[in-house]
């Protein structure tokens, strides 16, 4: 395509993203409004791809739009007898109207300022020096994709962190999901989709995982497609989703920091430095990493979905790996 | 070779908090053991820092920028000590408090990650990454709030949380704009680039803005109240002493080390008016509170406004030895409260466990059943208000004397009201506490829930006090 083309189509993805954040906030019921972002989700997703950023774009469509999406689905239904209960239009039940005038105008207010700012202010020769310098680290990193390289290497303890985050967000869901109830109902569509679905997600996340290494992918995007077969294990009647049970589930679930603490500490005691690679062994230590990480953020993201651990009888000799 | 202890005080509870998520039968072991752990390491940084000065550790071997650095100087060492201490008494406390296995194997992990995120924000100099230790700290403090399972609480928690991710998201815009005007993430390497233009106006606004609506400043103080007295007492402890100041902390920094090319000596009072509006407010209603942790949480809104209104005088005084001496007032201060206040509130745990409630007009009899809790408020309410010898003492003289300095007498009047309320509500307490009940109990004592809240409190009444000889010199030096 040429320019023109992919202007227009620019702009089209554009009014689509706008039209879709103010339907979701407008919808009339919730779940309506859940569609419509997944919708945007999707839409972000390619606006991503256009802006050149394929790893995240394979994430906000694996989390942003498919789990996310999910998990909302979910507390929708988990919802005693309110589903279908209407959103009021104004939406926000603090201050009504004027409460929903004064969020639009200082959002815009920020906006405003923020575009001022970037139009007015940026430097154009400072921005992107950081790029410059990973560019010419990358050699150093043991891997050739330059997120890769910045999110397992240069500023991996920024990715431990955030696995920290992610262990919280369970940690504080799973102490609340005491009493929901974790029978599923059969869905048919499901139940015939497994078959073929499950062993191909559970391929495509490995193929992520290992791509990552030199191309987008990674181990946040292959966790999310690890998760995704969980799911769909879940909606087609296994109650714990491929999950393990007991002490297996929770060492898995801290797996990915554990991994990566191993590291740290390995060469900060080696006189390395925390997290300090030995060169020669980036790229192995680095899959390694992403192995594990896979694994705890599949895990993680397919119990923040079914609200609480499965329970040790419910085990079916079919299950697979998640 | 030389152990760059600082690293530790992130490592430590991050594999403690691993070993407790997958050990949860041991939990409890685990828990104390990171916690005195951590505690030790922040003690022997406090040591490094003052044998040898500030210390940097490239996390990755990386240099900064490209990747991330942690830094200490006195300052973050001195709030690694406050962390440190305050989280082992309320841990040593939390023995006691919890239970049943279900809620200690909910409790432990997340206390652990909570105390990694303290220290890691504490010692972080890369502005991405104090956006992730927010992150975790506030998602964190969520759960841990919400711990009960009571109706008040998750509602509390959840606008908590609600709160806590606007305020980071906020943060964050901030940070993007300054990465896009200066191209770098380190928080030294900006601050020598930094100009006042509009990028960097705006982005000290949004970062200053996030950070205000998550440190509770008067008028964004709403969501505190409830959150606070709702949590089990060993977290409203934390919360209260520790989480809410990690946002000052981060504030403190940002304009201190970040920001001060762009700062005037009038833009402090953006900080200090709702800061002494803080002051009136939150002791009003601390005094009219029905309840002890309602009160200790509406204390903490206006104890907070102190240290806003200590900013606003120190923006407007030149480098120096006054400004010096003003700063480590600044920094007694809140560490003071951050002692009492845990140990306020373990105490009012106390109460709350042993009558069933804690409103204050059941206190009656305290005095004579929970003699060493009824001792530990009193030593507490001594630092709240303000008197000798605690370091809120020292502290606020400071504040008075340098408001005085520069004729600004309204701060004084500000100052004086919130001080005379303070003492309003404490004495309010205590009157109850020490009226005779009909038929007085024997007295309990639980020593494992008693003396951490005792020692706490102690710490804040005399011994900041007493040894701030010692330490104010060495804050001085900062910045």
């Amino acid at each position: 395509m040429n320019t023109l083309s992919w202007s227009f189509l620019d702009i089209l993805l554009v009014i689509a993203l706008v039209l879709l954040a103010g339907a979701a906030l407008r919808a009339r019921s919730l779940r309506q409004s859940i569609i419509l972002f997944i919708a945007f989700g999707l839409v972000t997703a390619l606006v991503w791809a256009r802006l050149r950023a394929p790893d995240v774009a394979l994430a906000e469509a694996a989390i942003g739009a498919g789990l996310t999406g999910a998990l909302l689905l979910t507390a929708l239904r988990n919802r005693p007898s309110e589903e279908s209960r209407l959103v009021s239009n104004n939406g926000m039940r603090w201050g009504g109207r004027w409460g929903n005038v004064a969020i639009t105008v200082s959002v815009s207010l920020v906006a405003l300022g923020i575009g001022w700012a970037v139009l007015y202010g940026m430097n154009d020769t400072q921005s992107g020096r950081l790029a410059g310098q990973v560019g010419s680290a990358l050699e150093l990193s043991g891997v050739s994709n330059p997120v890769t390289a910045v999110l397992l290497n240069f500023r991996a303890y920024d990715t431990l962190l955030e696995l920290a985050v992610l262990l919280a967000a369970l940690l504080g869901i799973l102490s609340l999901g005491g009493g929901r109830a974790t029978h599923c109902t059969v869905d048919p569509i499901a139940t015939s989709l497994r078959g073929w679905l499950v062993p191909l997600l559970i391929l495509t996340a490995g193929y992520q995982l290992w791509v990552g290494a030199h191309a987008p992918g990674g181990a946040f995007q292959a966790g999310a497609l690890l998760a995704a077969a969980g799911v769909v294990q879940h909606l087609a009647g296994r109650a714990h989703a491929g999950l393990p049970v007991g002490a297996v589930l929770r060492v898995l679930m801290v797996s990915g920091i554990g991994i990566f603490m191993t590291m740290g500490l390995w060469t900060f005691l080696g006189g390395r430095g925390f997290l300090a690679y030995p060169q020669r062994w980036a790229g192995e230590l680095i899959l390694l990493i992403e192995l594990f990480a896979t694994l705890a953020i599949a895990v993680t993201l397919i119990l923040c979905y079914l609200g609480s651990e499965p329970e040790r009888r419910r085990i079916t000799p079919a299950g697979s790996k998640p | 070779m030389e152990v760059d202890v600082l690293v530790l005080s992130v490592a430590l509870p991050l594999c403690g908090a691993l070993i407790a998520v997958a050990w949860p039968r041991r939990c409890e072991v685990v828990g104390m053991l990171t916690a005195f752990a951590v505690s030790v390491a922040a003690v022997l940084t406090l040591v490094q820092v003052l044998v040898v000065g500030a210390l940097q550790h490239e996390m990755g071997g990386w240099t900064p920028g490209l990747g991330i650095a942690l830094r200490v100087d006195i300052l973050s060492a001195v709030f690694l000590v406050l962390v440190g201490l305050v989280v082992l008494a309320s841990s040593v406390y939390a023995t006691g408090y919890f239970g049943q296995p279900r809620e200690k194997a909910h409790f432990w992990p997340m206390w652990l990650l909570l105390l990694a995120a303290l220290n890691a924000l504490v010692l972080s100099s890369d502005l991405f990454n104090v956006y992730v230790t927010l992150e975790l700290l506030g998602l964190t403090a969520v759960s841990l709030a919400a711990l009960s399972g009571q109706r008040a609480a998750i509602d509390a928690a959840l606008r908590y949380l609600l709160v806590g991710l606007l305020g980071s998201m906020v943060y964050l815009a901030g940070v993007a704009l300054l990465y896009l005007g200066y191209g770098t993430l380190d928080l030294p390497a900006i601050a020598t680039q930094i100009e006042s233009e509009p990028i960097a106006w705006l982005a000290l606004c949004l970062m200053t803005g996030g950070l205000l609506l998550k440190t509770a400043l008067f008028p964004l103080h709403f969501w505190l109240p409830p959150a606070h007295a709702n949590a089990p007492a060993p977290v409203s402890a934390v919360l209260s002493a520790l989480v809410v100041k990690a946002g000052f902390y981060l504030v403190m920094r940002l304009w201190i080390d970040l920001f001060p090319a762009l700062l005037t000596p009038s833009t402090g009072l953006l900080l200090g008016i709702p800061g002494a509006a803080a002051v009136l407010w939150g002791s009003w209603q601390a005094f009219k509170a029905e309840r002890l942790k309602l009160l200790a949480a509406y204390s903490t809104v206006a104890q907070l406004g102190y240290l806003f209104l200590g900013l606003a005088l120190l923006f407007q005084l030149a480098p120096g030895p006054t400004r010096d001496v003003l700063f480590g007032g600044i920094v007694l201060m809140a560490l003071t409260h951050g002692f009492a206040k845990a140990g306020l509130f373990l105490a009012a745990g106390m109460v709350q466990k042993r009558s069933g409630n804690d409103q204050i007009s059941n206190l009656g009899g305290m005095a004579q059943r929970m003699p060493v809790t009824t001792f530990t408020i009193a030593l507490a309410g001594v630092a709240l208000i303000g008197l000798p010898p605690s370091g809120a003492f020292l502290g606020k003289w400071q504040l008075l004397s340098s408001a005085l300095g520069l004729g600004q007498w309204l701060w004084v009047i500000v100052v004086a009201t919130g001080s005379m309320l303070a003492a309003a509500y404490v004495f309010r307490v205590l009157e109850r506490a020490f009226a005779g009940s009909s038929q007085p109990d024997a007295p309990v004592a639980i020593a494992r829930e008693e003396w951490p809240a005792l020692l706490l409190s102690a710490i804040a009444a005399v011994l900041l006090g007493v040894g701030s000889g010692w330490l104010w010199p060495l804050l001085g030096n900062d910045i």
